[in-house]
């Protein structure tokens, strides 16, 4: 299966498509997540959702507010990541 | 008469508290303690705590079943007047063990309680320091409740009701029974195991709710955050306390000479979708966890454990499967839920309760006009499963709970756990 290009656009669909965050408006790349309703609770649900759709491993530790802040933080750190696992 | 769903860990809670009132252990009240520094506003805690009262039917509901479809629903009879914030006059000492052993009984100075939340001031010593208790049905409130409670409160004001609720989709028993058969199986397999929790047949069942407190110093919180964020991140705090608790139990069957292959821990989980305007209702689901008791070694170990567990928890559908397995035993009468749980895992519940009800009111640093030292949060717990390690935190400070019954635990046992507990957080070996 050809590897799901990561976007922040790619992120925000994850997101919303499988119901992590149901915002009123569109979220847009530098939506602030959390307050969005992006809570520790959902943490470990997007975690295994990012795992599985672009096909990276993820060590809790590296779960920072920083990196899941915005879908455009979380896009980059992905990316990063995707880009060092090549 | 109005009325509002309940969800699967309503019933879970009714049927537990239906136990241990049949098993002579009372209501399953928690107590709430605020340590503030100064004398909270009165004006302010009235109008939030009348307000509170006015606007939240559930206060005085009652859960019930209904005819039609035969599902458990929150009866109201429109709203319940409030109680009155009691305070008390100065004395030398901050409430001591007997005060919340007593509100943890359902019990006041002015005896029984008779509304499902009952909020009390002391003030104590020559500085003017101040203890709130709150004491509250653990049927209507959770450690999310708790929290959005506390904030209305400290903030005087309670403007909104709950949302709008809807009852959830109708579904075939058949579709659920589908959905819960693997972890039935899982359970089973536990059970055939031998899983014990702080409790095994033949030890007393009740005894008076006991407690203590492992208060971390501001130097030894800074410690345990680092470690959790080394080993966690910013965000899996649960699996981090969950980890330390069993290990903590592990080490209570060491000392016992017990033999107990597994862990079966039920994380509480917040359900997706309930608002924050709901106070009063649960919000958590629960996901069950199958430790392996040789997996806990270490500190490191367990977490990776934990989070192992978890992830393949959360692939498993657990979280969905406990729903489906109580929504399936919510066709049972309310008095033979755990008695029918405690026959189908050899006595048991679970090997222990456990929750991290998170950072009490986050980012405020004042209660009604007084500045907060801290805040914790003391449940009490059934036997089975006889021990409750509770975690919360204020501002960066840290507070474990443990939670028993009578002779249930040793004096020694809790100083053993207490001792363990403080290390797993901060690393720091004690003398």
């Amino acid at each position: 299966m050809p590897e799901v290009p990561i976007s922040p656009a790619a992120v925000i669909e994850l997101l919303t498509s499988e119901h992590i965050l149901e915002p009123q408006e569109a979220l847009t790349p530098d939506t602030d997540l959390f307050s969005m309703g992006l809570d520790s609770m959902a943490m470990m649900q997007l975690l295994l959702l990012i795992e599985e759709r672009f096909r990276l491993t993820i060590n809790p530790a590296e779960m920072t507010r920083e990196r899941f802040a915005t879908a455009s933080a979380l896009a980059g750190f992905l990316g990063e990541k995707r880009r060092l696992a090549a | 008469m109005p009325i509002l769903p309940a969800t699967t860990v309503d019933f879970f809670l009714a049927g537990l508290e239906a136990f241990m009132r049949r098993s002579g252990q009372g209501t399953h009240w928690g107590v709430t303690v605020l340590q503030l520094e100064a004398k909270p506003d009165a004006q302010t805690l009235t109008q939030a705590w009348e307000q509170i009262h006015a606007r939240h039917p559930m206060l005085g509901a009652r859960l019930k079943r209904q005819w039609r479809g035969w599902r458990w629903v929150w009866e109201t009879h429109g709203t319940i007047s409030a109680p009155p914030i009691c305070w008390h006059g100065v004395q030398a000492l901050p409430p001591d063990a007997a005060v919340i052993q007593e509100r943890l009984q359902g019990r006041s100075s002015a005896g029984e309680l008779t509304t499902p939340l009952w909020m009390e001031v002391f003030p104590w010593g020559a500085d003017g320091g101040h203890v709130i208790l709150l004491t509250w049905r653990h049927a209507l409130l959770d450690g999310t409740g708790i929290n959005l409670l506390l904030e209305k409160l400290a903030a005087g004001a309670c403007a909104a009701g709950p949302p709008a609720q809807t009852m959830p989709a109708r579904e075939s028993m058949a579709r659920v029974y589908k959905r819960a058969k693997p972890l039935t199986d899982r359970l089973h397999e536990m059970t055939s195991a031998g899983c014990l929790s702080a409790w095994k047949k033949g030890m007393p069942t009740g005894g008076r709710p006991e407690y203590r407190l492992i208060e971390l110093s501001r130097e030894e919180s800074a410690k345990a955050t680092a470690r959790l964020r080394a080993l966690c991140g910013d965000f899996l705090q649960m699996p981090f306390y969950a980890a330390i608790a069993a290990r903590a139990l592990r080490l209570l069957h060491e000392r016992r000479g017990w033999h107990s292959p597994e862990i079966h821990l039920h994380l509480p989980m917040q359900l997706r979708g309930r608002s924050r305007e709901l106070i009063f209702g649960n919000h958590m689901g629960a996901m069950p966890l199958f430790l392996d008791a040789g997996a806990l070694g270490t500190v490191d170990e367990a977490v990776a454990h934990v989070l192992e567990k978890y992830r393949e928890s959360m692939r498993e559908g657990r979280r969905q499967a406990s729903e489906a397995l109580t929504t399936l035993a919510a066709q049972l009468p309310l008095s033979t839920f755990i008695p029918m749980v405690r026959w189908t895992n050899m006595g048991q519940i679970c090997s222990l309760f456990h929750s991290h009800t998170g950072s009490f009111l986050p980012g405020r640093t004042e209660f009604a006009g007084a500045a907060v030292q801290n805040i914790c949060t003391i449940p009490s717990v059934s036997t089975p499963p006889g021990l409750g390690i509770f975690v919360s935190d204020y501002a960066g400070l840290i507070t474990v709970t443990l939670a028993w019954r009578g002779d249930g635990v040793s004096q020694a046992e809790i100083e053993a756990l207490n001792q363990r507990i403080r290390t797993d957080l901060t690393g720091i070996a004690e003398e």
